[in-house]
């Protein structure tokens, strides 16, 4: 026989010995994952998809779960409910995935939560804010983003110091901005603030001057501004053009402070920010360690810096479903469903642990993240206490 | 179409549930069936009347809009609501109609688009009807008698039962007397009034049964996905039956429903096919090749590559 | 003012789609895209190449010709007998192409285009505007002075005009009625993407960002009149001032509605534009 052949039956049976070694069912744990890829958010649902792969490459790194390598089936849902519901059938039926995360926005998730009932497959959802997402009796769902009502207390502790008398909103027109006004409008009558009005924009809006003129005529002390990041650089850029002048809070943790310190410059200066992970000050978060070396790994991999203030949902969303896989002993999703409800992990922006939620024997899983406050000062984030 | 090859088509559709590889195969049939029905609305005025409508999305949502409003909030039972919901839609189209009576090509299809504007922002801001961007989950399934129509296959059959309702609807009015006033319409308005046919008329009619078609197709959707937010008055919508009809063959009635199908599948066969990132760009692509060498529609090119072949 | 400028880089888009949509008949679903375009091509000459603004710009412009006599050539010209529901078909089929090759190429993430103008503004008597803002009305005028003169005074602008009033009489006359066809749609796409690069720094580039720009450019020709360049121009400054009044009285929610209802009404009593007494431009 020709040396050539030698060698090439050598490799294949080399080949073939080294893919016999023997390990647990070398079938990978498929887990889904719908995100906005493309569309007017496809850059915070690739945040948070970024977020996701380093979660699955350090579970992997470390053996993966019971040495099955964990696999992401990642699907657009091109921001249009319709595809959001497309894709979770997908996954469930053709892919059969015991646990999928998503949707980003309450509409997608709302359109493909009947799919989950419908098969029983539980999802985690890392970013909606919509407060019937949790209470619809949907059994299958468990959130780790905090409704705006969750949002809203966590910032009450802080209202004084802000020294909030008289607040004006202004929000983009999506059920995340409007129940936001709702959540915080209720908490700051509560502690004693007056509202003034409540402005809208369309979300693909670029231009908010007038909405900026009628709150300029309010005579109010601070604005709440709810909305994705692009259009808080617009609107703080016109504010300033208008000489608005007063103090500006952002929520629902979309508000990513150093792009906005790249794209709005000085006239991000001295506002506030609700966020959910703080990758300036990561040994502030509640585990210090880990939150550092996730800012340390995205760096690594080129992300962009303003992504973390989004990404960190898409690790812990997988995070989540990883243990919960572990503590079920098996990809089934009726089995993984029931180990959700007894997580307890660490995930980079605090503690995960489900707790009930919703109409009685139906109830859905929310648990309480970590809330912060953040404030541009000096063109830097600061902590403002 | 020869009887053989219908009647086998129809056999093929019927037993679609049977021979189907999974329940995902089946929702992509369900939401082609449904896109058949809307495709197949979109054509009575794109390619018989020659009046595009660029505001067909309207339409849609109205009837899904209002088939999930009844549903849920007045507690309507599902045929009394998907009959509401068509007798709606169809009274949007005769506004539309009769608004338009003077404007053609250009200018009718920006009424269109302004319209559907118009509506989509009422659906987004009008909280205490609509429940704005939140969207209305839950939408109930249909029930037939004592069966509830909620699994897949019998879901299916609903569909298919308004396709071929809506294609027996488009065919009667295509061959009859009307059809052939729209026809004369699209091919010389100025000769067809010259010749006695009434044109508004004609143009009001056409667009109330395809509005009336478009909310048939809006109620199916809604009580299939259950959830009925504003985005179903998205452009996007309105560009995809476009894309069906035109791509499938305006004007004829095979077209659309060919149309419906192969691009109701073809974005979902891409999903399987390709990573996210070129999914989009890869149905782009495609499109454009396709108009570039089928540029009268799929259906047309098929039928004039036959009858080039000559017959023993 | 701020209504001004936007109706300015409006008329831009405007004049732009009508010579395309008025003139050759193509419904170009893609003319948002060639304003996207425009942005990022700026973008890029900016980032890469690293040029000053101004040759940003004009950067940007040779890339919206560029492409635009690419697509008339490939795509419309093979189905110029074609009906107009095709060319739209294979414009909308560029649309998504076009849109999804810029969302995988420069990422979801809005791009800030860096300008080097103060962002102080400037008060000129009761007036306070941006000078950015103040620079791209300027361009804005200008280019559209620029392609007023090209059409009416220019042997191209002529042999436009005579092409699209009479093509066989024009081709009799020995016009190239082929690179007449490719130097409007190219034309018409640099103003676009003009528009956008000039817009890009005033807001932010983003894949999605010509989806409505395509929107407004439609309401802007057929208020002006298919083909009619004057009305064009007024025609988007009209609906640039409109939108910006119409939302400090109405609802903010409703602002868009603004543009639509006119556009209605404007139909509705007079269909053949606000402006039709104008001499079409051919």
């Amino acid at each position: 026989m020709p040396k050539r052949s030698i060698v090439l039956v050598a490799l294949v049976l080399a080949a073939l010995v080294a893919s016999a070694v023997p390990g647990e069912s070398q079938a990978p744990v498929k887990i889904g994952v719908i995100q906005p890829l493309s569309g007017p958010v496809a850059a915070s649902g690739n945040y948070v998809r970024m977020g996701a792969e380093i979660a699955r490459d350090w579970i992997n790194a470390k053996g993966g779960i019971s040495g099955r390598k964990v696999d992401l089936l990642i699907e657009d849902n091109k921001s249009d409910p319709k595809e959001a519901a497309s894709a979770a059938e997908k996954l469930i039926v053709r892919d059969k995935v015991p646990a999928i995360m998503g949707a980003w926005g309450s509409s997608m998730t709302l359109a493909a939560m009947p799919k989950l009932e419908e098969y029983g497959v539980p999802m985690v959802v890392e970013t909606s804010s919509a407060a019937s997402i949790t209470k619809r009796g949907n059994p299958w769902i468990f959130r780790i983003s905090p409704p705006s009502e969750m949002e809203a207390l966590g910032l009450e502790q802080y209202v004084d110091k802000l020294g909030v008398k008289r607040v004006d909103f202004l929000a983009v027109n999506t059920d995340w901005g409007r129940g936001s006004i709702t959540a915080f409008g209720d908490m700051l009558k509560k502690k004693g603030a007056a509202v003034g009005v409540a402005e809208f924009m369309d979300q693909s809006a670029t231009d908010m001057n007038a909405q900026i003129t009628k709150i300029k005529a309010t005579g109010g002390d601070t604005l709440f501004l709810t909305t994705a990041v692009e259009q808080i650089t617009l609107v703080m850029k016109q504010a300033q053009e208008q000489r608005l002048g007063r103090k500006i809070v952002t929520t629902g943790g979309s508000s990513s402070p150093t792009q906005l310190i790249k794209q709005a410059g000085a006239a991000a200066e001295g506002s506030y920010h609700i966020v959910f992970f703080m990758p300036w000050f990561p040994e502030a978060m509640p585990d210090g360690r880990l939150a550092k070396a996730f800012v340390d790994e995205w760096a690594k991999r080129g992300h962009p810096f303003e992504g973390l203030t989004e990404g960190f949902r898409g690790h812990d969303g997988i995070a989540t479903i990883v243990e919960a896989i572990k503590g079920a002993g098996k990809d089934d999703p009726k089995a993984v469903r029931d180990a959700l409800w007894k997580v307890s992990l660490m995930g980079v922006n605090g503690p995960i642990k489900f707790e009930k939620d919703g109409p009685a024997g139906k109830e859905s899983g929310q648990s309480k993240p970590s809330i912060f406050v953040v404030q541009i000062r000096d063109g830097k984030v600061a902590l403002p206490w | 179409m020869t009887r053989v090859g219908g009647g086998f088509l129809a056999l093929i559709a019927l037993t679609l549930p049977l021979w189907l590889p999974s329940a995902y195969h089946l929702h992509v049939a369900i939401m082609a069936g449904i896109f058949g029905v809307l495709a197949l609305s979109l054509n009575l005025l794109l390619g018989y009347t020659g009046q595009l409508s660029l505001g067909h999305a309207a339409f849609f949502g109205i009837g899904a809009y209002t088939s999930a409003l009844l549903t849920l909030k007045l507690e309507w039972s599902f045929w009394p609501a998907l009959a509401a919901a068509v007798a709606l839609a169809g009274a949007a189209g005769w506004f539309i109609g009769r608004l338009s009576l003077k404007l053609r090509g250009a200018y009718f299809v920006l009424v269109t688009i302004s319209f559907a504007g118009v509506i989509s922002l009422v659906s987004v801001n009008w909280i205490e009807l609509t429940n704005g961007p939140l969207g209305l989950p839950g939408v109930p399934a249909p029930e037939l008698g004592p069966w509830s129509l909620r699994t897949k296959t019998a879901y299916y059959y609903l569909v298919l039962a308004a396709v071929a309702l809506s294609y027996v609807v488009s065919r009667r009015l295509v061959d009859s007397r009307i059809g052939r006033a729209f026809v004369a319409l699209r091919e010389n308005e100025a000769l067809a009034e010259s010749i006695g046919v009434d044109v508004t008329h004609y143009l009001v009619l056409a667009a109330v049964v395809s509005a009336a078609m478009a909310g048939l197709g809006g109620s199916l959707y809604a009580h299939y996905t259950r959830f009925v937010s504003p985005e179903v008055f998205l452009f996007s919508y309105t560009v995809t039956m476009v894309i069906m009809v035109v791509a499938g063959g305006k004007g004829t009635l095979a077209g659309p429903l060919v149309g419906a199908v192969l691009f109701t599948a073809l974005p979902e066969a891409l999903r399987a096919a390709t990573s996210w990132q070129w999914q989009m760009l890869a149905y782009g692509v495609l499109l454009v090749l396709l108009v570039v060498f089928m540029p009268r529609g799929i259906v047309p090119h098929i039928s004039a590559s036959f009858s080039r072949t000559p017959r023993q | 003012m701020n209504g001004l400028v936007l109706g300015g880089t409006y008329a831009l888009l405007g004049i732009g789609l009508t010579l395309i949509f008025g003139l050759m008949n193509v419904v170009n679903f893609a003319h948002g895209e060639f304003y996207t375009l425009g942005a990022y091509a700026a973008f890029a000459a900016l980032g890469w190449a690293g040029v000053d603004f101004f040759m940003a710009v004009l950067a940007a412009i040779a890339a919206g010709a560029a492409l635009g006599w690419l697509c008339e050539v490939t795509l419309l010209r093979p189905l110029r007998n074609e009906s107009i529901d095709t060319t739209m078909l294979v414009m909308i089929g560029v649309w998504i192409a076009m849109q999804n090759a810029e969302l995988l190429v420069w990422g979801g993430v809005a791009k800030s285009i860096p300008h080097p103008f103060p962002t102080a503004p400037l008060v000129l008597g009761p007036v306070a505007i941006a000078p950015l803002r103040l620079f791209v009305l300027l361009i804005a005028v200008g280019l559209i002075a620029a392609s007023w003169l090209l059409i009416q005074k220019t042997k191209l602008g002529r042999a436009m005009r005579a092409t699209f009033q009479d093509r066989d009489t024009a081709a009799l006359m020995g016009v190239g009625i082929g690179r007449i066809h490719a130097a409007t749609f190219a034309f018409g796409s640099a103003l676009a993407a003009a528009a956008g690069a000039l817009l890009g720094p005033v807001f932010l580039a983003y894949p999605s960002m010509g989806d409505l720009a395509s929107l407004k450019a439609f309401s802007v020709v057929i208020l002006g009149g298919l083909g009619n360049l004057p009305g064009a121009t007024l025609g988007g400054l009209l609906l640039g001032i409109s939108e910006e009044l119409g939302a400090g009285y109405i609802s903010s929610g409703y602002r868009d509605a603004v543009g639509f209802v006119i556009i209605i009404l404007v139909l509705l009593f007079r269909p053949a534009g606000l402006f039709a007494r104008q001499e079409r431009i051919a």
